[in-house]
């Protein structure tokens, strides 16, 4: 299913030669891509101003995690989860639970009380997702292909339920507000910048391990159990428990982003965390590229400024602004999936 | 070929981005013509050159010598010339926040557009002190996320300090505490979660707590005579706040609650759960829905399954929709609604001028609040005269005489949450009977007060 990169002369060399470019741009279309996003991004961050501007880093940050996480789980090991939101959902309400003692006064009723630290809640949060996802993905192990699918929505729906029913942990539909900021010696970070830095410096470090797990000989094998598992399996590796490591670790990701977010947001309620939203994550991991690392960051990236960038779109009588945004969302990625269904920068299809 | 069409798209898509992102919001200018009056000066310079005239008479040789006569005349012309002034009043701009997706849609879309019909009204008589009030409509889509977004976007981009909004209780709390730190107010017509009356000093509105239609529920329940009621619930924040506030008001009038049922907001067939509740022999089952369709469906599947006694439940269970779909089922249901007052003629004026502009109505009572906000905030802007200035909007709003709107007369205590307004109890009238115009209700007078 690879495509090996044909070897070609560094892009530079192309520079000192003007039409020697304009063949390299044409052809490389996904340096073009990458340009393009990238240029995009700067030109609609100075034009609408820091403030905005760090939201939307905010939010890519989040979502690059996410995106790369279920990249090491969609696109390398072949498994197309749609639970990733449940992982997302149960480290937001560990840190949240975890963290605050807020009651409101109309509303009767404490949730439990442990009053930890933000990044004690945080590992506790991961950890508890990491047993959950173990659990998860010992039932989902027994299943393949559409079925596993399938049941990875139940997954999604469950966990929707409990976060939605479980009343008197999750405070159900109200929702848990006055969540914790991150506190680092003595010095609270509650500024939009500072969170987005903490933010993007957990990214980063995601970014690594995946990295360095993609380039392993343990992320050698993970693809080849999406190539073909029955044949890694002759060759005596355990699929099963290769597939569960990747999931647990993938999970544990998902629920740092979780974390993160709930301590940003300082409010979230069930509605956060419904199966659409891991549909749209699957969006960001194909719209990328599957089994492409960069190529998350920048479907992420292309999603977050569509998104968002909607918002900007004029001309749009007032009553109708919600639903054309979203129309004109759906009809752009159509037309990406229809001429790139590889992804922007990817080099195989699911 | 593939490739080129490829990045013809991605560019395209980018660049209409970029495009959007640098181009400004139209602001209304107001056009002047201004007719001046340019004297325009005018020298003419007439030359009359030299003329030689050479004679020659026989040997005599006159010359007559050149004569050159330069005139100078002036001309004064008059030139009336229009010149088109744009002289721009400054707007007042203002942030609204609405549920234009999401599960609040059918909420945020007649929010918007009592919004904007009130904005028309206002402009076309002249505006606030002569300048005109400008919308910028953002949607919060339900949730805290794209909420803090949405405000960032009102706040960092385009700078406004006073935000109308939200449709869903999610969204305020999410952007909430953003405000309250920003020192930005958020006024919300539609909002009614019990805890967005703590959310701030800078937070408003004028929907009803779920509180009071609790406690009115579960005073009528009790005056009816009902001691054993059945509750089945939509699992969100409105329909539970109305479910557990009516229960503990029932419960403390002496009344049992016999059974609880609650569902997912996707569920269609809920013939289990009523056949559960329908088992426990109850006086009255109360519904409290968030979405119409299940609100509807409910009270036709429990009169399909033989139950023959009365059923109780709050706007959204007797709403346009809900009784579209529950039809002659719903004949006799007790609603405790918030309903606009048809004595009111400014109430009755805005539902005329709504269904003239937009062909209906629905949450007719959520429609005046949102197009109140609006008339309130141009009488507060009228104050301050600035909408910079939000600490002066905020005192204006608890300031405020008592105010005389679409959904009655009221004042904002100190907690922002609107005083002086009462539900109704509406019972619904058979199926011919039901026009637009009495929304397929009978009202039959304020809720009872019970000690």
């Amino acid at each position: 299913m690879l495509e090996k990169p044909v070897a070609e002369s560094p892009w530079w060399r192309s520079l000192s030669n003007p039409r020697l470019l304009g063949t390299r741009l044409s052809s490389n279309v996904e340096l073009l891509i990458n340009f393009i996003v990238v240029v995009a991004t700067i030109v609609f961050i100075l034009s609408q101003g820091s403030g905005f501007g760090i939201r939307i880093a905010q939010l890519f940050a989040i979502f690059a995690i996410l995106a790369v996480s279920l990249n090491l789980v969609i696109g390398y090991t072949g498994l197309l989860s749609l639970a990733h939101v449940a992982f997302f959902g149960v480290g937001a309400y560990s840190v949240a639970i975890l963290t605050t003692d807020a009651a409101y006064e109309q509303v009767p009723g404490h949730i439990p009380h442990f009053g930890l630290s933000f990044f004690t809640a945080l590992f506790v949060g991961m950890a508890i997702t990491g047993v959950v996802a173990l659990f998860v993905g010992g039932v989902l192990s027994r299943f393949r292909d559409d079925i596993f699918v399938l049941v990875s929505v139940g997954f999604a729906v469950i966990s929707h339920r409990i976060f939605l029913f479980w009343q008197p942990v999750t405070r159900g539909p109200f929702g848990i507000h006055a969540i914790a900021k991150p506190e680092v010696g003595g010095m609270v970070i509650d500024s939009r910048l500072e969170f987005l830095f903490l933010t993007l410096a957990f990214l980063v470090i995601v970014f690594l391990i995946s990295w360095l797990i993609v380039r392993s000989s343990f992320g050698r094998v993970l693809m080849a159990i999406r190539e073909d598992e029955q044949a890694i399996e002759v060759f005596g590796y355990k699929a099963r428990y290769f597939k569960l490591t990747i999931w647990v670790i993938s999970a544990m990701m998902a629920a740092l982003a979780g974390g993160i977010t709930a301590s940003e947001q300082t409010f979230i309620d069930p509605q956060s965390f419904v199966l659409l939203e891991s549909i749209l994550l699957v969006t960001i991991v194909i719209l990328g590229g599957l089994g492409t690392l960069w190529g998350s960051l920048l479907g992420a990236l292309v999603f977050v400024l569509l998104n968002e960038g909607m918002r900007f779109v004029p001309f749009l009588p007032g009553e109708l602004i919600g639903q054309a945004r979203l129309a004109i969302l759906g009809i752009v990625i159509v037309l990406l999936m229809l001429f790139r269904p590889q992804g922007l920068v990817g080099r195989f299809k699911l | 070929m593939r490739k080129l069409l490829l990045s013809i798209l991605v560019s395209l898509v980018m660049m209409s981005i970029l495009a959007v992102g640098c181009g400004g919001d139209a602001t209304p200018v107001v056009r002047e013509v201004v007719v001046e009056k340019e004297v325009v000066v005018e020298v003419e310079k007439e030359v009359v050159v030299e003329k030689e005239v050479v004679v020659e008479v026989e040997k005599e040789v006159v010359v007559e010598t050149e004569v050159v006569v330069e005139v100078e005349k002036e001309v004064v012309v008059e030139v009336e010339k229009e010149v088109v002034v744009d002289k721009i009043l400054e707007p007042f701009r203002i942030g609204v926040m609405e549920s234009l997706t999401g599960p609040g849609e059918t909420y945020g879309q007649v929010a918007v557009q009592s919004k904007q019909l009130a904005v028309e009204e206002i402009n076309r008589a002249g505006g606030i002190n002569g300048r005109p009030l400008v919308l910028i409509i953002e949607d919060e889509k339900c949730n805290a996320r794209d909420s803090i977004t949405a405000y960032t976007k009102l706040t960092q981009v385009d700078k406004v300090k006073i935000i109308l909004g939200t449709s869903c209780s999610g969204a305020m709390l999410g952007a909430a505490p953003l405000a309250e730190a920003d020192g930005v107010v958020m006024f919300s017509g539609l909002a009614t979660n019990p805890a967005v009356a703590d959310a701030g000093d800078y937070i408003f509105r004028t929907s009803m707590n779920d509180a009071q239609v609790g406690i009115d529920t579960g005073n009528k329940l009790w005056s009816d005579g009902i001691r054993k009621l059945a509750t089945i619930t939509e699992a969100t924040d409105y329909a539970e706040g109305v479910r557990r506030e009516s229960a503990n008001r029932f419960v403390a009038l002496g009344g049992e609650v016999v059974a609880e049922e609650r569902y997912g907001s996707e569920e269609t067939d809920f013939r289990t759960a009523l056949t559960k509740i329908i088992g426990e022999n109850p006086d009255a089952i109360h519904i409290a829905a968030q979405a119409e369709f299940s609100g509807g469906t409910i009270q036709k599947q429990v009169r399909e399954l033989g139950y023959e006694g009365p059923i109780y439940g709050e706007i959204v269970v007797v709403g346009a929709t809900a009784l579209d779909i529950a039809g002659e089922s719903a004949t006799g249901t007790i609603g405790i609604v918030a309903e606009l007052d048809s004595t009111n003629p400014l109430a009755v004026n805005f539902l005329d001028r709504f269904r003239a502009r937009y062909a209906f109505t629905t949450l007719q009572w959520y429609m005046g609040s949102a197009y109140d906000d609006v008339y309130i905030t141009a009488a507060c802007l009228e104050q301050t005269g600035d909408d910079q200035d939000a600490d002066g909007f905020r005192d204006c709003l608890y300031n405020m005489e008592p105010f005389s709107g679409t959904i009655g007369t009221y004042t904002f205590d100190d907690k922002g949450e609107v005083v002086g307004l009462s539900n109704v109890i509406a019972e619904v009238v058979a199926v011919a009977d039901r026009t637009p115009e009495n929304s397929g209700w009978n009202i039959l007078g304020p809720a009872p007060v019970l000690p």
